[in-house]
């Protein structure tokens, strides 16, 4: 029993120093980049190998001011907003609905549907971009909001999460509406949508996460300032001749900032939207 | 066997002349949309503008001359588009495929030939005024001609050449030649180089610029292998690089570049400030630069032509021009805002903002810069002497790109005449996939 | 019109009760029709596209006429040298991240599982890369993994070995550029998987580990016979993401490495890009991305073969 006990202390012990170094590691570049994005330029790249790395010497607002000089950041990050609110509410809508069908409704050529949806569960995006560029060049497609949003609406795996979670809820209560004569749109938006708020917010969650950092598509697909998101505009400023690695910080923060504090608010959600994509399998 | 070919190949056709159009129209609004209208809500002429991002002063400039225009010309309004630098040229060809092209488009010199061969530009000699045609630059003139006709005009032309760190130089008495004819050879550049290194305590002391991604190499290193008696095509027939761009004097001179990389002279130069930060001694730079290695290093700085790699130093020349597309809107317009740009004023005011050459005799005359004995002369003395055009082909996309990415192998340290061979294979392969670009 | 109308009749005649368009037939349809539309027209139709591109010689801007080629894009890009180099590369980054991070996440979750003072905080510091976009990451990482003794990695490499680390220019060096890259992919992805496979964790039975226990089983056979077992289908499915990620690879090399030095770090995604994007070659283009469909099917197939038979055993 003894012997049990000093293990175990010995183990928790192990366990903080393992997560503290874990943590370190996963902290530093975090806070590289918010001290960065206070210091004079010429300092960044020039403090980066010292412990001064970590250390404000000459703390300043100026890189932050010089972002708003230089670039549209907020029209950035209003497009970047726009683009990913309107991706994970349409998702929300239309995924959802399709998974109702193919959960509950009987209809004929549900099950080939279906089987269209699962064959294309595991398609990542990136295995259609090169034609599907082609594709929206014929649509007359560039440069606009639509063409970073329509394409990535209908998700497979959005349907898929949505439909795991309605196989759950109780057929009775769907039985009780249709005995009131409730059509199954009536019933989908009045009985299930209320019951599925944590589905809703799963997907909510897991669709944010993957299109907020958008890159490869907005790259190909825009051009100028009007419709670039975040991630491309800052590939872009990264480049934009004077470099400043301290303004290059600075955008960096004040683009991840607002998620993070979003994160923060509401990590709970966040952690169980991410941790019941895995547990449908 | 032939007839069920052309069959299949109809059938291609159909689907991306017909169905993809179709679905285009039945998902509505990409159609109807009209990407450059004509006419702005208040009735004025537009004119769309696509121009590169540049430097900052030049953004600058750009953004006061377009305003000014505007200004003077109540009834025309010019839309100016910025456009990042890095794939320029995808993003053209993307536009012209969609036919968002804007009326005016500004692009990289030796574009021109590619852009003219797809059909996007038409001709604007004869809507230029004579006297102007006359005053600017005969590198412009050449730049913009293809099958005998002028497509495009520059407000600039480019200089390209070493600058170089007084101090740093006489600290290691190294000899500072007077102009093209007496350059360092390359034997002497590279005693230098060791000198510069070894008085620095072997941190790097040449800056190449390799922090650029894009044009910049095959404009900038293209120039060694002229030096050297190679080049990157055959100039005759623009239909071969196998034995020019691989042959044993582009071997040697590529040998060469390789070992300032090996021999760690080069600086990575990743914030771009490794010579105003006096940290590299020598920029292999161009006029670009100047405006701001002026400011950092004041009477220290210094232009010096590029080492000679054997058969006389060489440097590049041309840089971003306009062009007017097919689908102008109103050509007389766009051509108006062009004038106003070449004006001599107008000329200035850019060149002194980015250090380029200005495109005009009357304003090279102006300029305090660019006299014979004037900080940037060497820039005029080389447009007139020792600086080679890129090659005027529709293929010259693909050698830049080939360039570009054998430059960074050899950078890298692989072997020099296996990069060579593999770079003339592909520009070739090209060539011969476009039936060696026939013209119509 | 008339043949609707005819085809109805014939089958109303075979099964009267099953009339052709019923009212929840539309109602399904109808329902599921706005996603199926998407993915038909954004993921089935450029699939097919891809298929016909590849056949042919098409480059976008090109006033030559279209040919049919056959298979000559594929012999192409399958003898090109970036292009196997780029399947080299996205292999070599599956085969070393995919464990890597899967077991780095499961190690996390585990040791979070424990009911100690600062979990909370610990989980939200590994997930907070995850909300940082991928390019936000590599420009952050790019000064991180700065050449020379001024280059934080650098210089902790050189603190942590007392000074016998010789700097480097991780990214223009064939031999760690790679890792430098998969690196910091973990680094940004394995909160992720450690949220997942905490959950996971969370549905084994509690029980199950007394049993062990009262069986004398230590904490090792406990981990291989009750964790593992428990686990198997979140660890799979964190396989298969990551598998599946690793193949994608993308954004970090088109900012960082641009596929150098050597095509060291090139993937088959961006030379599909690259090749499509930068340089107009759209059949050339359609033809990778085939290939990288057939791969990504592939190894969905092999995935789910694997873990069935791992389910009869079980």
């Amino acid at each position: 029993m003894n012997r049990r006990h000093s293990s175990g202390w010995v183990s928790l012990a192990a366990s903080y120093a393992i997560l503290l170094i874990c943590a370190g590691i996963f902290v530093l570049p975090i806070a590289f980049m918010i001290v960065a994005s206070f210091k004079p330029d010429e300092l960044v790249l020039r403090e980066a190998g010292t412990w001064r790395a970590l250390i404000l010497s000459e703390a300043s607002l100026d890189n932050y001011g010089a972002v708003f000089e230089r670039v549209s950041f907020v029209r950035y990050f209003i497009n970047s907003v726009f683009i990913t609110g309107s991706i994970v509410l349409g998702g929300l809508l239309v995924n959802s609905m399709a998974a109702y069908a193919f959960a509950r409704m009987q209809w004929r050529g549900r099950n080939l549907c279906f089987g269209f949806v699962l064959i294309l569960l595991i398609l990542p995006f990136e295995a259609i971009a090169v034609p599907l560029f082609y594709q929206i060049i014929e649509f007359g497609w560039r440069n606009t909001y639509h063409v970073q949003i329509i394409p990535f609406i209908a998700n497979a795996f959005s349907v898929y999460l949505f439909y795991s979670f309605f196989l759950q809820i109780p057929r009775e209560m769907e039985e009780a509406a249709a005995m009131d004569g409730a059509g199954p749109w009536r019933t989908f938006f009045t009985l299930i949508v209320p019951l599925a708020k944590p589905a809703f917010a799963t997907v909510a969650i897991l669709s944010f996460l993957m299109h907020w950092g958008n890159y490869l598509w907005p790259l190909m697909v825009v051009d100028y300032d009007a419709y670039r998101p975040l991630p491309v505009a800052i590939a872009e400023f990264q480049t934009l001749p004077p470099i400043q690695w301290g303004d290059i910080m600075a955008f960096g923060v004040m683009m991840v900032l607002p998620v993070l504090l979003v994160f923060l608010v509401f990590q709970r959600g966040f952690v169980q939207g991410v941790a019941s994509s895995g547990m449908k399998n | 066997m032939t007839r069920r070919f052309h069959n299949r190949k109809l059938w291609v056709r159909l689907f991306l002349r017909a169905v993809l159009p179709g679905m285009a129209a039945a998902f509505g609004f990409g159609c109807g949309r009209e990407l450059q209208p004509a006419y702005d809500e208040e009735g004025r002429r537009l004119v769309h503008v696509w121009v590169h991002s540049g430097q900052a002063a030049e953004r600058e400039t750009l953004r006061a001359q377009v305003a000014a225009f505007n200004e003077a010309n109540p009834a025309v309004r010019v839309r100016k588009t910025v456009v990042p630098e890095g794939d320029y040229n995808a993003r053209v060809q993307a536009a012209a495929l969609s036919g968002d092209l804007p009326d005016l488009l500004e692009f990289d010199g030796p574009f021109l030939y590619n852009y003219v061969w797809q059909g996007h530009l038409q001709p604007i000699g004869a809507l230029l005024s004579e006297s102007l045609r006359q005053d600017l630059l005969p590198s412009i003139i050449e730049q913009g001609t293809f099958d005998g006709e002028l497509y495009s005009v520059g407000v600039f032309d480019s200089g390209l050449g070493l600058y170089a760190d007084r101090r740093r130089l006489e600290g290691v008495g190294a000899r500072v030649p007077e102009g093209v004819a007496d350059a360092w050879s390359v034997d002497e550049f590279d005693e230098i180089l060791a000198a510069l290194s070894e008085a620095a305590g072997g941190r790097p002391v040449l800056d190449l610029k390799v922090n650029y991604t894009g044009e910049w190499y095959c404009y900038a290193f293209s120039p060694v292998l002229q030096s050297a008696g190679a080049d990157l095509i055959d100039r005759e027939t623009y239909a071969r690089a196998d034995g020019v761009l691989n042959g044993p004097e582009a071997v040697a001179a590529m040998t060469r570049l390789q070992t300032w990389f090996a021999r760690g002279y080069v600086h990575p130069n990743i914030d771009d400030a490794a010579f105003v930060q006096r940290d590299a001694a020598l920029s292999w730079s161009g006029h670009w630069d100047y405006p701001r290695y002026a400011e950092a290093l004041g009477e220290d700085l210094l232009l010096l032509p590029l080492p000679d790699f054997g058969e006389g130093s060489r440097t590049g020349q041309g840089s971003w021009n306009w062009g007017l597309t097919r689908r102008a809107h109103h050509p007389e317009a766009a051509v108006a805002f062009l004038e106003f740009l070449l004006r001599p004023e107008e000329v200035l005011r850019m060149t002194d903002a980015n250090g380029a050459v200005p495109a005009r005799r009357e304003a090279i005359a102006r300029s305090g810069l660019f006299r014979e004995e004037g900080p940037l002369g060497l820039f005029v003395e080389q447009l007139e002497n020792s600086a080679v055009p890129r090659p005027a082909t529709p293929g010259y996309p693909v050698i830049t790109a080939v360039f570009e990415s054998g430059f960074q192998d050899i950078r890298d340290g692989a072997d020099v005449q296996a990069v060579l061979d593999r770079m003339a294979r592909r520009i070739d392969e090209d060539i011969a996939d476009n039936q060696g670009y026939p013209r119509r | 019109m008339g043949k609707q109308t005819e085809g109805r009749e014939r089958r109303e005649s075979e099964n009267p009760a099953k009339p052709v368009l019923r009212v929840r037939d539309v109602q399904g349809l109808g329902m599921a029709g706005p996603a199926l539309a998407g993915l038909l027209v954004f993921v089935a139709v450029p699939f097919v596209m891809a298929l016909i591109l590849s056949g042919t010689n098409l480059r976008m801007g090109s006033p030559l006429e279209t040919r049919f080629v056959g298979i000559d894009q594929y012999l192409r890009v399958l003898g090109d040298e970036a292009f196997r180099r780029a399947l080299v590369n996205n292999s070599v980054f599956a085969l070393v991240v995919v464990p890597l991070q899967t077991a780095l996440a499961l190690g996390l979750a585990l040791l979070l599982h424990r009911k100690m003072k600062g979990r909370v905080l610990f989980r939200t510091l590994f997930f907070m890369p995850v909300v940082f976009p991928m390019a936000l990451v590599a420009v952050v990482w790019q000064v991180l993994l700065a050449p020379g003794p001024d280059g934080l990695l650098n210089s902790l490499l050189g603190v942590l070995s007392f000074g016998a680390w010789v700097p480097r220019d991780f990214l223009r060096d064939p031999h760690f550029a790679l890792p430098a890259i998969m690196l910091m992919s973990v680094w940004q992805g394995v909160g992720f998987q450690m949220v997942i496979m905490l959950a996971g964790r969370q549905g084994v039975p509690e029980h199950l580990y007394e049993a062990a226990a009262v069986e004398g089983a230590g904490s090792w056979r406990q981990f291989l016979h009750v964790t593992l077992p428990g686990m198997r289908n979140t660890i799979f499915f964190v396989v298969v993401v990551t598998t599946i990620l690793a193949f994608r690879l993308f954004d970090q090399v088109d900012i960082l490495t641009q596929g150098g030095p050597q095509n060291a770090t090139t993937t088959v995604m961006y030379e599909a890009v690259r090749t499509t994007f930068a340089e107009a070659r759209v059949a050339r283009g359609a033809a990778m991305t085939v290939i990288f469909f057939l791969i990504v099917v592939a190894l969905a197939w092999a995935q789910r073969k694997l873990m069935r038979e791992e389910r009869e055993i079980a």
